[in-house]
């Protein structure tokens, strides 16, 4: 009876692994598959082995695309954590206006990002609300084209997403305040320790399964980042906030390199795929440690 | 989160066991000092707080704000303070962004693709969380391999599929994609729920003769209400705020989404605010008023992830 039973459950996996078969793994092969062809797109494919990889070395565009990548993802994932941690702890400590301005804290999470990089490039604009509101508070000298400047333009963008996501981590930092135990900390306040050494001592190392999920949610997040470049610079100015993505998108529907566009999503994918794999390993053996 | 963010947060604890424990202890340690200098700095970290708070929502009040004034009013002093309000920004973007059908069609793309997410997710993490064999744990790291791949990886592959198969330009194409693309996080969700729950009501049901069918419907369904609100939350941000798929997939105008009409109708460095922010608004309006109303669900879902249990 239960050995009919086991397979009758089994049968209920069937739907999920056609769909997920068809619709992501088989895609996800043929992906690495067309990476090296010289495929068009079209019927038409011919094996070339690793030449589109060796194109890529050679190709300026490729390595600066690699490179803002990873310095987005850096900055992101440093100042979005940062500002996350400090509104959490003082939240936690505030229990009044807790809920609230979590709540408030969250707004920018549910915009999609179009919406939120239509709202950010007038704030941008030479003429936008960031410039007219230096102005209003007499720091005239730091009026700046802020997405127009080589210089800017990627952290800039980063902005943007650090503003839509800090709330995000934010929520799961405060989750895992709340989930303390609250003798632990009533220990800590009674022996005299507070403030700063109560953070360093107690709340920072159990907060450390919240830092590994966080990093490593905001890490992906931002090695995938799409409609923020796409949206404020598309690229510019002179290609300083083309990611990889971009570039994936561009070649493979902008035409003509169509192989070399699916050659770059796979190094987006050995991005995403070592990169996250790291920090969440290097992150957990830290918690292991704690 | 751009959307990001196809990651699921990590296991969610189960509600049934929160449900019962002990309600409100005090969460915050009790303050042994009431000196009136550390009062004064807690005074001020509270305003601290606040105004940082305010500085995240600004441009979103900015947004509101400006989306109600006559362009000529915004190019005067665009941090101004409004002189007269008017609705015609909003009327204007509603028709220039085809605001009416691609927001139905968001709406049923979106609410498809969960529907279809929950259930097949659902059944499929039944049997692995508690079929422990190799073959089980083999597929469940297959599924779990898909959480960190980026759309961007199977988008070319993904449109010759769809070609091959007639499936461009189709709703059934895109909901398909979604459904392929978030199931990772729902069989993770569910899966390490399930797990979480004891079988011993299972083997009781199985002793009385409910086969599998029945044991999934009731007495696995039910359980998990709290978890799949929590899920339901992730993707249909997910979906209802994704550019890229309806982007390459639909490209009959009036399959179009909201994302997608906002994007290829509005160039936002040409356009006026008063155009651009109407635009903003419109697309996020529904979802804000859906959140807004499950409020408590969404907060609980979106810092899930840190509760370990």
């Amino acid at each position: 009876m239960f050995h009919r039973r086991r397979a009758t459950m089994a049968a209920f996996l069937l739907p999920a692994i056609v769909v997920y078969g068809v619709f992501m793994l088989y895609p996800l092969a043929r992906g690495v598959y067309l990476s090296m062809t010289d495929s068009l797109g079209g019927p038409i494919a011919n094996f070339v082995g690793t030449q589109q990889y060796r194109a890529m070395a050679d190709d300026p565009a490729v390595t600066d695309a690699l490179w803002h990548t990873v310095l987005y993802a850096a900055v992101v994932v440093v100042v979005q954590n940062g500002l996350g941690l400090l509104f959490a702890s003082m939240l936690f400590r505030r229990p009044k206006v807790r809920k609230v301005l979590n709540v408030v804290l969250l707004t920018p999470t549910l915009i999609s990002p179009v919406m939120a990089a239509f709202i950010w490039s007038y704030l941008f604009a030479p003429t936008g609300g960031i410039n007219a509101l230096l102005d209003l508070v007499g720091l005239h000298g730091l009026n700046h084209v802020w997405l127009g400047d080589t210089s800017t333009a990627l952290y800039s963008v980063a902005a943007v997403n650090i503003w839509m996501f800090t709330g995000y981590s934010c929520a799961i930092f405060l989750a895992s305040y709340m989930s303390m135990p609250t003798e632990l900390l009533e220990a800590a306040a009674l022996d005299g320790a507070s403030g700063w050494r109560r953070f360093v001592s107690i709340e920072w190392p159990l907060l450390a399964p919240a830092l590994t999920v966080n990093v490593t949610l905001s890490l992906i997040g931002s090695l995938k980042v799409f409609e923020f470049p796409l949206v404020l610079t598309n690229g510019g100015p002179a290609g300083a906030t083309d990611t990889l993505t971009l570039l994936v998108y561009r070649n493979v529907f902008g035409g003509g390199k169509f192989a070399y566009g699916v050659a770059l999503s796979v190094v987006l994918l050995v991005t995403v795929v070592v990169l996250s794999s790291a920090t969440s390993s290097l992150l957990r053996l830290r918690e292991r440690r704690i | 989160m751009t959307s990001d963010i196809t990651s699921p947060p990590v296991e969610t604890r189960p509600s049934l066991v929160g449900k019962h424990r002990v309600p409100d202890r005090p969460r915050t340690p009790s303050r042994t000092s009431r000196n009136p200098l550390r009062r004064l700095a807690g005074g001020l970290g509270t305003a601290l707080l606040s105004l940082g708070t305010l500085l995240f929502v600004l441009p979103f009040l900015f947004t509101v704000v400006t989306s109600l004034r006559t362009a000529a009013d915004v190019a005067r002093s665009p941090l101004g303070i409004p002189h007269s309000l008017t609705l015609k920004n909003f009327s204007d973007a509603f028709s220039q962004i085809h605001y009416g059908p691609s927001t139905l069609n968001t709406l049923f793309i979106t609410s498809v693709s969960c529907v279809a997410i929950t259930v097949i997710g659902s059944l499929a993490a039944y049997p692995l969380a508690r079929i422990t064999q190799h073959w089980s744990t083999a597929v469940y790291r297959l599924f779990i391999l898909g959480t960190s791949v980026p759309v961007f990886v199977v988008v070319a592959p993904l449109y010759l599929l769809m070609r091959d198969l007639n499936l461009l330009d189709t709703y059934t194409g895109v909901v398909l994609i979604y459904i392929a693309l978030n199931l990772p996080v729902a069989v993770f969700f569910y899966t390490s729920f399930i797990r979480s729950v004891p079988a011993d009501l299972e083997e009781a049901a199985a002793l009385d003769g409910c086969g599998a069918f029945r044991t999934f419907f009731t007495i696995i369904l039910p359980l998990l209400r709290p978890v799949t609100s929590t899920l339901l939350t992730f993707v249909s941000l997910q979906i209802w705020n994704d550019l890229l798929v309806p982007l390459v997939f639909l490209q009959d105008p009036d399959k179009r989404t909201v994302m997608v009409n906002a994007y290829s109708f509005i160039d936002p460095h040409t356009v006026q605010p008063t155009t651009l922010f109407p635009a903003a608004l419109l697309g996020v309006v529904p979802l804000l008023l859906i959140f807004v109303f499950f409020q408590r669900q969404v907060v609980a879902g979106m810092s899930a992830g840190a509760v370990k249990s």
